[in-house]
């Protein structure tokens, strides 16, 4: 009589702890699949790990992940924002615009100092973040179309700025006071790449806020629940309102980051970003239907796919090929975290054997 | 009643609303007694939870004022309503149930340190008091997705005890728990009461309000029909200020006869439970019954109990564990909703606006939209069949091209079973029949379903409502916990004897105040 109770208390725990370890091993998995995939690629191609090539790979790494973290917040909320890419595209023709063709003001060019043109470029990208939210918050249009229309708009502004053509050499006069925009992409401190100590500032603000503070709070809650939210008092439009134009001021980096790098503005960059954040989000574990996420996991996320893409052009793997591989791979990772949510209600019973008795 | 039960802390007054098409309070005036329960009590429909939205800031009347502690106060959010102290535990429960329970009872006030840092600790600390006070202690940092129904509704009680409420609504807060949970919150409700907190009440259980209730206020189709206090109260006095009639009166139908070989027999029907949620399945066991042609068949019992699933399954939209079900002597494949349609069964779902209607088609397709087979779509006589049920149901309507949102609750019903007859069915299933349709309209659909019945369409309806069980049932079954506890023919009905019959065991000890049948 004893033993067989032992043995069904003995199995209960086996069962909780192997619950838990398959629990943990599916939240945890980008960050599995990031280790397989470096030691994949660093076997297979010796000069993976070279710093040299590592400092490429940051490079393409922050681009999509400031975009992610960005997003992250959008989709926590229920939401998505389809129109990162071409306001990243218009903040780099609207940098280069001011630095080639400047201020017409009064029938004189008067050029900005580098400081003065990063600001103008930021907030003429938050003016699309705040469309981006007033139309959803407060139009009430879906986030889909909303930010399908404001794709198309930011990408024509940024065609109409140069009637299509690139803008060049983006170094600046010293004559005009507006040399140094190059350094934004281009300058390394600590050996490390500018943009990647900007990923890293983003990263550390984008998870203080969702962790410490009431606003991330906010936009957890009007994700999981976004009539409780209304009930519970959350102002529900400004915490939508908020993420939108956190992602857009992202975007707005990133079309920085890449005029700066090229030492040049054209205005079809960033055509498809939006899907490669989306992408890292998703693959990041962030729940798409909101309230489910973190922007840990988006950073991940990014990491999987640049790792994946420049690992993928190293071995030589045709440009076709690579986007089955990353489709493939997106699409089993959302199967995944469908797994994933159906086996925790299904564990859920084991996991809660400890802290309450049978019944 | 002693000097204090006169003491009115909140009185809403003159409150008038209007939605499109109808009148959900008119000219109603409601008084908030001091530290005692108050109770409000009506039928669907009647305009309670209307009232409670407005006093909570969630909805604005058109008309009235609300007055608190004598002074005429404004409610414009919930958040003005919290500030003056007044929290609401609504219907449907608004938890965020991808948080956790401290993140829940700081939602939208979170406590802060250093300017923007949230201080869990402080918010933790606080949480565990609130819940210790309910002496229901919970870790706070549990996920209330984890929680039962029951303790979700803790947290939100918990929520305005932190709020500092002094007057607290619950609506209808027992509709979704157990009998045991049932308990605790009432055990709960009598602490906060001594504690100095009021309470406002709504339920349309009568043997919950007679036990806690220390002020009535009925109101019936958005007019207040009696206010008095627990002395004065009986189960008739509320039953007959409910439903508008003496209760004695009674339609009687002639029963239909039971000696031809019955139209639909249930064997051994079960079904597993699943899912934790409100998409949660509550488990059927082994539900045995038969049907005659021309009979009204009413299933009652409490929210959980497994009405629906067992509606739900006959017209084979459930995965059915075991069971048989036999139509006019052969067995019925109950793979899927159409293969039952085909056999003659089909369903008037509860949820009209979530299961039933199609907002975006007009009256006539909506109507039509069952019957639909073949390629091509004969208009003309379409129209002459829908033309034909809409006279014969008494669908009140201006044009059958309008969308079937301008109708009125009542006859978007009826527009469900006018879906349902163009089918041609053989067998009827409804759940809920009159859910928040008003009492004319009410009378009407039991009008419509007797004379379906007197063709020898067979009629089974869930009910959640007594009143309606005994205003429409030729017989009826008692469903408990997914058992058949009690059948009962139309005379044995008595409101007694079916809350008895539905109640699980452990309820049963808190036995209603006996009343008039």
């Amino acid at each position: 009589m004893t033993t067989l109770r032992q043995s069904t208390q003995n199995f209960g725990q086996l069962a909780q702890t192997s619950a838990r370890t398959i629990l943990f091993l599916l939240r945890a998995r980008a960050f599995f699949v990031l280790i397989a995939l470096l030691i994949l690629f660093a076997s297979l191609a010796p000069s993976f790990l070279t710093p040299n090539n590592l400092a490429i790979l940051s490079k393409h790494v922050a681009i999509s992940a400031i975009l992610a973290i960005g997003m992250t917040f959008v989709v926590l909320t229920g939401g998505i924002d389809l129109s990162v890419g071409s306001v990243a595209g218009l903040s780099g023709m609207v940098a280069g615009y001011l630095l080639t063709q400047g201020l017409i003001i009064n029938g004189v060019a008067h050029f900005p100092p580098v400081a003065l043109l990063i600001l103008i470029t930021l907030l003429v990208c938050l003016a699309f973040g705040l469309l981006n939210g007033w139309l959803v918050a407060k139009a009430g249009v879906a986030p889909f179309i909303a930010t399908l229309g404001t794709l198309y708009i930011a990408r024509g502004a940024a065609l109409l700025m140069s009637n299509g053509k690139t803008f060049p050499n983006l170094g600046g006069q010293v004559a005009r006071g507006n040399t140094g925009f190059t350094q934004l992409g281009q300058h390394a401190l600590l050996g490390l790449p500018l943009p990647v100590w900007i990923m890293l500032a983003l990263f550390g603000l984008a998870w203080t806020i969702a962790v410490h503070t009431p606003l991330g709070r906010h936009i957890y809650a009007v994700g999981g629940n976004e009539r409780a939210a209304r009930l519970a008092g959350i102002r529900v439009p400004r915490v939508k309102i908020f993420t939108y134009v956190a992602s857009s001021l992202c975007a707005a980096l990133v079309g920085l980051i890449i005029a700066s790098q090229l030492e040049a503005a054209h205005p079809a960059t960033g055509e498809s970003f939006e899907l490669n954040a989306i992408a890292a989000v998703v693959l990041g574990g962030t729940s798409l239907m909101g309230g489910r996420g973190s922007i840990v996991g988006s950073l991940i996320g990014a990491f999987v796919i640049g790792v994946l893409s420049d690992g993928l052009v190293m071995l030589g793997v045709s440009e076709f090929w690579q986007m089955v591989i990353k489709g493939t791979v997106i699409v089993l990772a959302v199967a995944v975290d469908q797994l994933h949510s159906r086996l925790q209600t299904r564990l859920l019973p084991y996991l809660e054997s400890s802290s309450q008795g049978p019944n | 009643m002693n000097a204090s039960a006169d003491d009115i802390v909140l009185e809403a007054r003159s409150i008038t609303k209007r939605y499109p098409g109808t009148v959900a309070l008119d000219d109603v005036t409601f008084r908030v007694h001091r530290n005692q329960v108050n109770v409000l009590i009506g039928e669907n429909g009647a305009g309670k939870s209307t009232l409670m939205r407005i006093l909570a800031g969630v909805e604005s009347s058109d008309l009235g004022q609300i007055v608190l502690e004598g002074a005429s106060i404004r409610i414009r959010s919930p958040r003005e309503a919290a500030e003056h102290g007044i929290s609401i535990v609504h219907q449907e429960l608004s938890v965020l149930s991808n948080l956790d329970i401290s993140e829940n009872i700081f939602a939208g006030r979170e406590r802060v340190r250093a300017v923007v840092l949230l201080d869990r600790k402080a918010e933790d600390v606080r949480s565990a008091r609130a819940l210790e006070t309910l002496r229901m202690p919970m870790p706070a940092r549990t996920l209330v997705a984890r929680l039962s129904l029951g303790r979700r509704q803790i947290v939100e009680v918990a929520r305005t005890l932190d709020q500092g409420a002094k007057v607290l609504i619950l609506d209808e807060p027992t509709s979704a728990l157990s009998a045991a949970e049932t308990q605790s919150l009432f055990q709960v409700i009598a602490d906060l009461k001594h504690s100095g907190v009021t309470i406002i009440y709504i339920s349309h259980r009568l043997h919950e309000l007679l036990h806690l209730g220390d002020w009535f206020t009925v109101l019936r189709s958005g007019r207040v029909v009696g206010e008095a206090p627990r002395s004065e109260v009986s189960r008739k006095w509320i039953v007959e200020r409910m439903s508008g009639r003496d209760i004695t009166q009674q339609k009687e139908r002639s029963l239909p006869s039971t000696n031809t070989s019955p139209l639909l027999e249930v064997e051994g029907l079960s079904l597993g439970a699943s899912g934790r949620d409100q998409a949660a399945q509550a488990p059927l066991h082994g539900v045995s019954f038969r049907l005659h042609r021309g009979e009204i068949l009413g299933i009652y019992g409490l929210l959980g109990a497994g009405r629906t699933e067992l509606l739900e399954s006959i017209a084979g939209a459930r995965r059915l564990y075991e069971g048989i079900v036999r139509l006019k002597n052969s067995t019925v494949d109950l793979s899927s909703i159409a293969s039952a349609g085909q056999h003659g069964i089909v369903l008037v779902p509860e949820d009209r606006q979530r299961d039933g209607l199609i907002p975006e088609l007009s009256i006539r397709e909506n109507i039509a939209i069952g019957s639909l087979h073949g390629i091509l779509i004969s208009r003309a006589d379409q129209i002459a069949r829908v033309r034909k049920l809409v006279e014969e149901l008494g669908i009140v309507a201006r044009n059958l091209e309008l969308p079937v949102t301008s109708l009125s609750g009542g006859n978007q019903q009826k527009v469900l079973i006018a879906r349902c007859l163009m089918r041609g069915p053989s067998l009827l299933l409804l759940d809920e029949p009159t859910r928040g349709v008003d009492v004319g309209a009410k009378e009407d659909i039991y009008q419509i379903l007797r004379r379906l019945a007197s063709k020898g369409i067979g009629i089974l309806f869930t009910s959640s409502e007594i009143e309606e069980t005994r205003a429409l049932a030729d017989r009826a079954l008692v469903l408990c916990q997914g058992r058949i506890s009690q059948e009962f023919s139309r005379n044995e009905i008595t409101d007694e004897a079916l809350f008895a019959a539905a109640s699980p065991v452990v309820a049963t000890t808190s036995t209603p105040v006996s009343g008039v049948k």
